[in-house]
């Protein structure tokens, strides 16, 4: 029997039943990283790690123990999330040699919940790109296609999950870096709606926009998943006392319920394999009870503009304290305290984090700041209003992930803007801060995967999850995958 | 449609704390004459009559109260120290210069 | 014939349990990176937390010098590397700060003088900084403390008048118990800003001084900043906008930095700091809750205990005085007599010590015990003078001390009167002056009783004695 391909979901039953223990599923895994580790999904294996909690959970459930919700599951988490003990490296040379002195409040929730944390995976140096070419490690390959990029910036985690290696990643999400890699790889990528997960341990990227998110193999897993990491932390204050539903128990049933489509996600830039994924789509939510709702979203093309303002503004002051001083990369030779910050910044920062350093103190420093800071974050309020108007209308937003399927590797590296224009689709949910999900609804003539997006309200993943899941389970593209 | 002088790019290096080779500075500031260009997208939204005023929490009954809680060792604070000496971390002499 | 502008930027540490945005203990010094976590150290990852009675006590602050507490408040970054500043900007606040307005009154010459407030607003201190000959240690105990920093209107004319202006408000925050603002530890510090102008003219060109570590310097980098601007424009040269750091052992400032390489520090709203709605009702409650300030207690004394108003603004200056003068009148209450000897005798103790952060070194109790000896007449004046020299900084009871070194005063009327009686009958010279009116006489014999009784002698019953024999 294959156990690797199961969902989380099928996987853990497998284990609550005695079919499999963790420590062999375990062993599974690990044996599966060495297999595929052509792809450069992980920076870290957790083997140790891993094998002693597989051996205490085995034990804890022959001794009868109540055990938690993702007990003895390999799971992989993105490298920007801290794990005490552990590497956190964030693909970054500057980060090359840290180890976390404490453990993020999302890692905590996987330990609490006796998840089998395995390994953290590979992504874009301190989550900034697209394609998880910029990973001071290498870039991590789509299992789909090695040829190609998986994604990014959670690229390790969609391609760990896309290549069996794990039953879950967590990722996180400040443009779209669950949803676009979760697209490239076939997988299912939920981005939380801001607030709902602690960010805390969590190195930020753009701390107004980042949001900790999960890749898995099915819609459900997500569910599991999100239940388990959500909640109220008093160590991010930005975290929120929304109730924590039952994500797991999926209503099965959309019949009534309001599906909005935007005409300016549907622009002249979709490819055309895509638009027609996306149409089938549509047309089985129909088919299934939906009711199709337009709705317009008139300043959508204007928020790659205002995320690219608020993300590198809020970068640039995040990042300032990779200084040398206290962690990571210290240069060799300096004169002065000043030299020692400008030569261990520049020897330690790949190009593009230094791109958005540079634009990011370009917009918040004096004479620019109302031009762009501040005009950006009142567009990302406008943007909010049609949001808003736009779900007093419907239920959730259909959408594609991405205009197009994942691209070669190297295609779009010397062209910043390029690489920036694939995070068209997704961006605007991170700007107002809503949830959304990729889920694989297609595939183009080459065998590459095609995702669509869904969108709904603040608080409302559960609305994700019943539409992901009926598509999931009743849609023969979504099946292919 | 906005324009960088490469003395500009400069003084945002400085003010970033980043170094860049000539040719670099050369590729900076095209790229970025682009990504500004891009950017100046947002002044096609209408902003007037918007407010700024974020949502807010309650001072008296939201905030973290005042209890201690012991967190770190000094080993652990110091351990990924780049030269650290007697539990503090060692930088190059500093005086008031750059300070705030 | 230039008048001297001056604004103040005042920052005073918060006495809070904890640090501003971390649970970590807000206490001075210990072993460096002992009060440390994530937070405050930077690491990669972790996030501030607002801690509510830094915003009580800010509130506090406000609202004892007539602020106006703002609504909504946000806190902001302000950016800019140095090695004490772990996360490379500092929370603070500048668009909303949590308080604006309200003023400082001082009295000039005798007359009322108001300073008016910008804002109080809230934001964290840094870590330290110490020298050493292998390069600048860095200690984060320190990083994250809450500060307070108060900012005045350019409204103080003088050295006297800013260092009148920082009493005033450091006795107000001591007052309040949301400082100790011990200017040795750095708890309230001072930046000036000052500038020089003809009347009628338009204010000058303004420095910034640092580094003022007591009042003393204060006063001192007034004097010699506004000296120097003033000669520099006799000379026909323009004052630069620079900040300047004063160096105390020389009595000298020097230029920092100029405006040219002032820093832009790119401030915004921290986006990991949720911004605050302070509510009428909860201003209210801590309005409701304010210790009595000076002034109050002023008035206390007059009304309730009879004090001049003179007196009782002299006893109120200090909270320490005040308090602990409540605390001696709890075990003896005669106000007037243990206010005289506070005013009297024990300020010329303290004036004696060069200090500004002083205590007094005798508890109430045996302070209280000591007075009533005196008021008892148990002992004269000057051992009770001579005891509060020797009890200063010791536990001694002063009861203990009269009885075993014997310094109780005789006041055996009977004895005394066989004693002076003996005396006159050897001086009848004097005698016979002191009946003519010779007042000098009666030291004469109040001296020779204290000879015959080793000092013991109560002077005013001697006293009495002679008058009684003579008539």
């Amino acid at each position: 029997m294959d156990y690797l391909n199961k969902s989380l979901f099928e996987i853990k039953e497998l284990l609550e039943s005695g079919k499999i223990s963790s420590v062999e599923l375990t062993k599974m895994c690990l044996e599966q990283i060495k297999h595929t580790q052509n792809i450069n999904a992980l920076i870290s294996v957790c083997e140790d790690f891993a094998l002693k909690t597989a051996k205490r959970v085995d034990e804890d459930r022959k001794n009868g123990k109540k055990l938690g919700a993702l007990a003895g599951i390999p799971i992989v988490i993105k490298d920007n999330i801290n794990l005490k003990g552990t590497k956190t490296t964030c693909a970054s040379k500057f980060l090359e040699n840290f180890v976390s002195p404490y453990t993020a409040t999302c890692a905590q929730k996987l330990i609490d919940a006796d998840a089998v944390i395995i390994g953290k995976a590979n992504m874009d140096e301190f989550a900034m790109g697209s394609s998880n070419e910029n990973s001071a490690f290498g870039a991590a390959l789509n299992p789909k296609n090695t040829m190609c990029v998986p994604g990014g910036s959670s690229g390790g985690s969609a391609a760990s999950v896309s290549a069996y290696q794990c039953f879950g990643a967590l990722g996180t999400d400040t443009g779209g870096s669950i949803r676009e890699p979760a697209s490239f790889c076939g997988v299912v990528g939920l981005k939380p709606t801001y607030g709902r997960v602690s960010r805390y341990g969590v190195v930020a990227f753009a701390s107004s926009l980042d949001q900790v998110g999960t890749l898995t193999r099915s819609v459900k897993d997500s569910a599991i998943m999100l239940e388990v990491i959500s909640g109220q932390d008093k160590n991010d204050m930005t975290s929120s006392a929304e109730k924590v539903p039952n994500f797991s128990n999926i209503k099965s049933d959309i019949k009534g319920l309001k599906i909005g489509i935007a005409k300016e996600f549907f622009n002249e830039n979709l490819n055309e394999e895509v638009k027609k994924s996306l149409d089938d789509a549509i047309s089985f939510y129909k088919k299934n009870g939906a009711e199709l709702v337009d709705i317009s979203l008139p300043s959508l093309d204007k928020a790659l503009a205002v995320y690219y303002i608020i993300s590198s503004a809020e970068a640039a002051s995040n990042l300032a304290r990779f200084d040398g001083v206290r962690y990571g990369v210290r240069a060799q030779k300096f004169s002065d305290i000043n030299d020692l910050y400008f030569k261990s910044r520049s020897q330690g920062f790949g190009g593009e984090v230094k791109r958005r350093i540079m634009l990011g103190n370009y917009v918040l420093s004096s004479g620019y700041f109302d031009a762009f800071y501040r005009k950006a974050k009142k567009a990302q309020k406008v943007l909010k209003q049609e949001f808003s108007a736009a779900f007093s209308k419907c239920d959730v937003i259909i959408s594609p992930t991405t205009a197009n399927v994942a691209f070669k590797i190297g295609e779009k590296s010397s062209d910043p803007l390029s690489m920036y224009l694939t995070d068209i689709f997704t961006v605007p949910i991170n700007i107002v801060g809503v949830p959304a999900m990729s889920i694989p609804c297609g595939k183009n003539k080459d065998g590459l995967p095609i995702g669509m997006q869904l969108i709904a309200k603040q608080w409302n993943e559960e609305m994700l999850f019943r539409f992901g899941e009926i598509f999931e389970k009743n849609h023969k593209e979504a099946k292919n995958v | 449609m906005p324009k960088i002088s490469i003395d500009e790019v400069k003084k945002l290096a400085k003010l970033s704390r980043l170094e860049f080779s000539q040719e670099e500075l050369q590729k900076f500031t095209s790229d970025f004459e682009g990504i500004l260009n891009y950017v100046d997208l947002i002044n096609k939204v209408n902003t007037q009559n918007v407010d700024l005023k974020e949502k807010a929490i309650d001072a008296e009954e939201d905030l973290r109260a005042d209890i201690i809680t012991k967190s770190l060792s000094q080993d652990e604070i110091i351990a990924n120290a780049p030269l650290s000496e007697d539990g503090a971390f060692v930088v190059p002499t500093t005086v008031e210069e750059g300070g705030q | 014939m230039y008048k001297v502008v001056i604004g103040l930027e005042v920052h005073s540490e918060l006495k809070t349990e904890t640090k501003c945005f971390c649970s970590c203990e807000n206490k001075f010094g210990g072993e460096p990176n002992t009060r440390c976590c994530p937070v405050c150290t930077a690491m990669p990852g972790a996030l501030p937390v607002l801690n509510k009675k830094a915003v009580e006590y800010a509130i506090k602050a406000g609202l004892s010098v007539g602020c106006r507490i703002n609504e909504y408040s946000v806190f902001e970054r302000k950016n800019y590397f140095y090695p004490d500043l772990a996360k490379a900007y500092q929370i603070s606040q500048l668009e909303y700060p949590l308080c604006v307005g309200g003023h400082v009154d001082i009295e000039v010459d005798g007359k009322k003088k108001t300073i008016r407030l910008d804002r109080i607003h809230l934001e964290e201190d840094a870590g330290k900084l110490i020298h050493s000959p292998n390069g600048t240690m860095v200690d984060y105990n320190r990083a994250g403390v809450p500060l307070i920093e108060i900012v005045s209107m350019p409204d103080i004319e003088s050295a006297e008048e800013a260092v009148l202006y920082l009493q005033k408000l450091r006795a107000t925050l001591l007052y309040l118990g949301v400082s100790d603002c011990k200017m040795q530890e750095g708890s309230l510090r001072c930046d000036v800003n000052l500038s020089l102008h003809k009347e009628g003219e338009p204010f000058g060109t303004r420095t910034e001084m640092k580094n003022l570590n007591s009042f003393r310097a204060v006063y001192r980098a007034i004097k010699y900043e506004a000296k120097r601007q003033e000669e520099e424009l006799e000379a026909g040269r323009e004052i630069v906008q620079e900040t300047r750091r004063w160096d105390d052992n020389a009595g000298k400032s020097y230029s920092m930095r100029s405006k040219e390489d002032a820093q832009d520090y790119r401030y915004f709203p921290d986006p990991d700091i949720v911004p605050i709605i302070v509510r009428k009702d909860y201003i209210e409650k801590i309005q409701k809750d304010l210790p009595k300030l000076a002034y109050q207690r002023a008035e206390e004394y007059v009304k309730n205990l009879g004090l001049t108003e003179q007196d009782a603004l002299l006893l109120t200056n200090e909270k320490y005085v005040s308090d602990y003068f409540d605390q001696v009148i709890k075990e003896f209450n005669e106000p007037k007599f243990v206010c005289n000897w506070i005013l009297g005798e024990v300020f010329k103790k303290l004036n004696t010590l060069d200090n500004e952060e002083i205590e007094i070194l005798i508890s109430p109790k045996n302070m209280a015990k000591l007075l009533k000896l005196y008021h008892a007449q148990t002992i004269g004046q000057n051992v009770a003078r001579k005891l509060l020299d020797e009890l200063w900084g010791t536990d001694d009871d002063p009861e203990i001390i009269v009885k075993e070194k014997g310094l109780a005063q005789n006041n055996d009327a009977k004895g005394l009167e066989e004693i002076i009686k003996n005396i006159m009958q050897n001086n009848q010279k004097a005698v016979e002056e002191l009946k003519n009116g010779n007042q000098k006489t009666m030291a004469f014999f109040v001296g020779q009783a204290m000879k015959a009784t080793s000092g013991k002698a109560n002077p005013k019953l001697v006293n009495e004695i002679v008058q009684k024999l003579i008539k």
